[in-house]
């Protein structure tokens, strides 16, 4: 309990410092009013436009200093208000943007891990259980190719074969269409090729984590002991060698994931998905203050949720870590 | 099978593992006949190739660079070079050295327990945890039905090493093979787990080989020994036979390094000089003659043949309690080296093979 009161201790400090790092870099490096009021912002001489400036200023509270800033956004931020947009118009509302962004890219990212795991798994399996074999090399290989070749290179070529040549999936995302269902017309099946463009490295990672680990636990006694008994290889491996070799990847599997929720940019670039990473840098590039906050905001919390998830499954993995 | 063919035959049995220098003869022409229901003890130090041995005789050596030869008879079906997984568990088991490490630390004793019975029995999942709580019982396990949804971690040393003892009977096997059961355990329960298994062997009629490097464990224990040395068998008798007429200067100088209550305090151990041979490449006279204090000339250059005397078999030129022994010690300690330049001491030491040749 005392370490889960700390935990959430230092979730907290860690949320604060990282709005106040963000909310000082934007304010200190950017000047907003361009985006609000348009050219007139630069006008000094024009009186109506100094008054319109002057109005602006104050109804963003522009002409207030940061600390007093950074208070009256964080007292309105933990009740729900994300602000409004630094636009002509300030519409949509931020909270608007966020829950019209956020489920695109976290449906894309719980995609990407689902099949990265669901490939990585037999595959780190099958090579650990042949370590070193023909397979296993070829395993090895392929697993380094998916590594090292480039991200926007996997997903132009995942689109141009499976999406262009062979014409088998969708290639392009339309944010309009109903997700569930089975048909081009629907978000599910049009986000399999961007969802694999991110679960590949990822799922090879992964496999070379899971080999590594499943080695060491099958030169183990029990694993043995598991043999002498009885069991058959495919049980020894997934039922007994598998569960306390899952630590690391368990331990990247947070990390990555965090990550991803904040910035799978190139494949939502690529295939153009409006998601969370495309929107963060079209507002850092706006100076929209609001909405980069927000989706900060929003990451960094998704990602130290995730890691304690993945901290509490250490102790499922294996009781011995249980407090 | 009739009832009365022995249960194991080894013939000329050798395992081998495939090394950059050549093979290394882990175990080098073991014969040896074990029956339904008897305990045989296998004894010698680190690396004299018992553990193989059995390891061997089971097929659960998980290597690529591993060569047997020879036959190895369980009833009646010959094993050697086949696949015996289906006999693991349910017509030998195997019992570790060390429960802290053979039991997965992620399982639940229970069901760790109820695998093999399931699998070698058909139980269902409630009749298999219904044995499982009677086979704890069996091996003096408090509060079985409690400990069953515990982990390994939760129970010290000789609890687990009940908890093997129960998986290893579960699938109610002719045979078990014990590998060093109490080497990891505190001396305290060292004798009740060695207790209990001699005691589950008997009921069950089970056929065991016990594996120690300490001969005062397979004392009273066993029905007959074998002492491996570098591989080979230095010497092989019925328990009583054994202990009654030692002839391998390998088995007395084994008993002579364990300490003994009945010595005075402060009494200096009799530790064997040197380092097991090399198997990859055995000196070519008798193995132990390197550290042997009675080794001859003719020790170094002749592989001593085994002599079967009436059943209690050796190998050995100058046997322990003949003429020839004395004579050769008396040649060793004149000279103050053996033939093998090993030093010894020219008074004979009184204290070395005492107090367990009644």
């Amino acid at each position: 309990m005392k370490y889960w009161l700390q935990r959430l201790g230092m979730m907290i400090a860690l949320l604060i410092a990282v709005s106040m790092l963000t909310f000082g870099a934007m304010s200190f490096l950017g000047d907003p009013l361009f985006n609000i009021l348009g050219p007139i912002a630069g006008d000094t001489e024009n009186p109506e436009n100094v008054a319109k400036v002057q109005a602006a200023k104050e109804q963003y509270y522009l002409d207030k200093p940061v600390p007093e800033r950074y208070v009256r956004w964080a007292g309105d931020f933990i009740t729900g208000d994300f602000g409004v947009q630094f636009s002509t118009d300030g519409q949509p509302p931020v909270s608007d943007l966020v829950k019209e962004r956020l489920p695109r890219t976290i449906q894309l990212t719980v995609m990407a891990q689902i099949l990265a795991l669901g490939i990585a798994i037999p595959w780190g399996v099958l090579s650990a259980s042949r370590a070193n074999s023909l397979t296993d090399r070829a395993s090895t290989m392929t697993a380094f190719g998916f590594v090292s070749l480039p991200q926007f290179a996997l997903g132009i070529i995942l689109l141009y074969v499976f999406g262009i040549k062979l014409d088998l999936l969708p290639d392009t995302y339309n944010a309009t269409d109903p997700f569930w269902g089975f048909t081009h017309g629907h978000r599910l099946i049009q986000l399999i090729l961007p969802a694999f463009t991110l679960a590949l490295p990822a799922a090879s990672t992964y496999q070379r984590l899971l080999r590594t680990d499943l080695i060491t636990t099958l030169q183990e006694d029990f694993v043995l002991m598991a043999r002498a008994k009885g069991m058959s290889r495919r049980k020894v491996l997934f039922g007994h060698a598998l569960r306390p070799s899952m630590f690391s990847v368990l331990t990247v599997f947070g990390i990555t994931a965090g990550a991803l929720i904040g910035g799978a940019l190139i494949v939502e670039t690529i295939f153009r998905i409006p998601g969370v990473g495309l929107a963060i840098v079209e507002a850092i590039l706006r100076e929209d203050f609001p909405v980069v906050l927000a989706l900060v905001m929003i990451v960094t919390t998704a990602f130290l949720v995730l890691n304690v998830l993945v901290d509490l499954l250490y102790s499922v993995l294996d009781p011995r870590v249980r407090r | 099978m009739a009832v009365n063919t022995p249960l194991l035959e080894v013939e000329n049995f050798n395992v081998g593992f495939k090394t950059e220098r050549g093979l290394a003869k882990a175990v080098d022409g073991v014969s040896f006949v074990l029956n339904r229901g008897e305990t045989l003890g296998i004894v010698g130090e680190s690396g004299s190739g018992k553990s193989v041995l059995n390891r061997g005789i089971m097929g659960l050596i998980a290597s690529s660079r591993v060569v047997e030869t020879g036959s190895v008879i369980f009833d009646g079906v010959q094993l050697a070079n086949q696949d015996r997984q289906d006999l693991w568990g349910k017509r030998i088991s195997m019992i570790f050295q060390d429960p802290m490490t053979s039991l997965n630390p992620v399982m639940k004793i229970g069901k760790q327990i109820n695998e093999p019975i399931r699998k070698h029995l058909g139980f269902s999942k409630s009749q298999a945890t219904e044995r499982a709580i009677e086979l704890l019982t069996s091996v003096g396990i408090p509060e079985p039905a409690r400990r069953i949804s515990q982990y390994p971690h939760e129970m010290s040393g000789g609890m687990r090493q009940r908890v093997m003892i129960a998986i290893a009977m579960s699938g109610e096997p002719e045979m078990m093979v014990a590998d060093e059961p109490t080497t990891a355990l505190d001396v305290t329960v060292q004798k009740y787990i060695l207790d209990l298994l001699r005691q589950v062997q008997l009921d069950r009629g089970m056929a065991m080989t016990l594996i120690t490097h300490d001969l005062g464990v397979a004392r009273g224990r066993t029905d007959q020994i074998m002492v491996m040395y570098g591989g080979r068998i230095m010497e092989h008798a019925e328990t009583e036979a054994l202990f009654a007429n030692m002839r391998h200067p390998y088995t007395e100088a084994l008993l002579a390094s364990i300490p003994r209550l009945a010595h005075a305090k402060h009494t200096r151990l009799s530790p064997i000089p040197g380092a097991p041979p090399d198997i990859v490449e055995p000196p070519p006279g008798c193995r132990f003659a390197p550290r042997c204090r009675y080794a001859q000339q003719q020790c170094i250059t002749e592989s001593p043949a085994v002599i079967d005397d009436n059943g209690h078999r050796y190998a050995c030129f100058y046997p322990v309690g003949t003429d020839e022994n004395a004579e050769a010690l008396a040649t060793n300690q004149a000279r103050g080296e053996t033939a093998t330049g090993l030093k010894i001491g020219p008074a004979p030491s009184k204290t070395d093979n005492d107090g367990e040749n009644g």
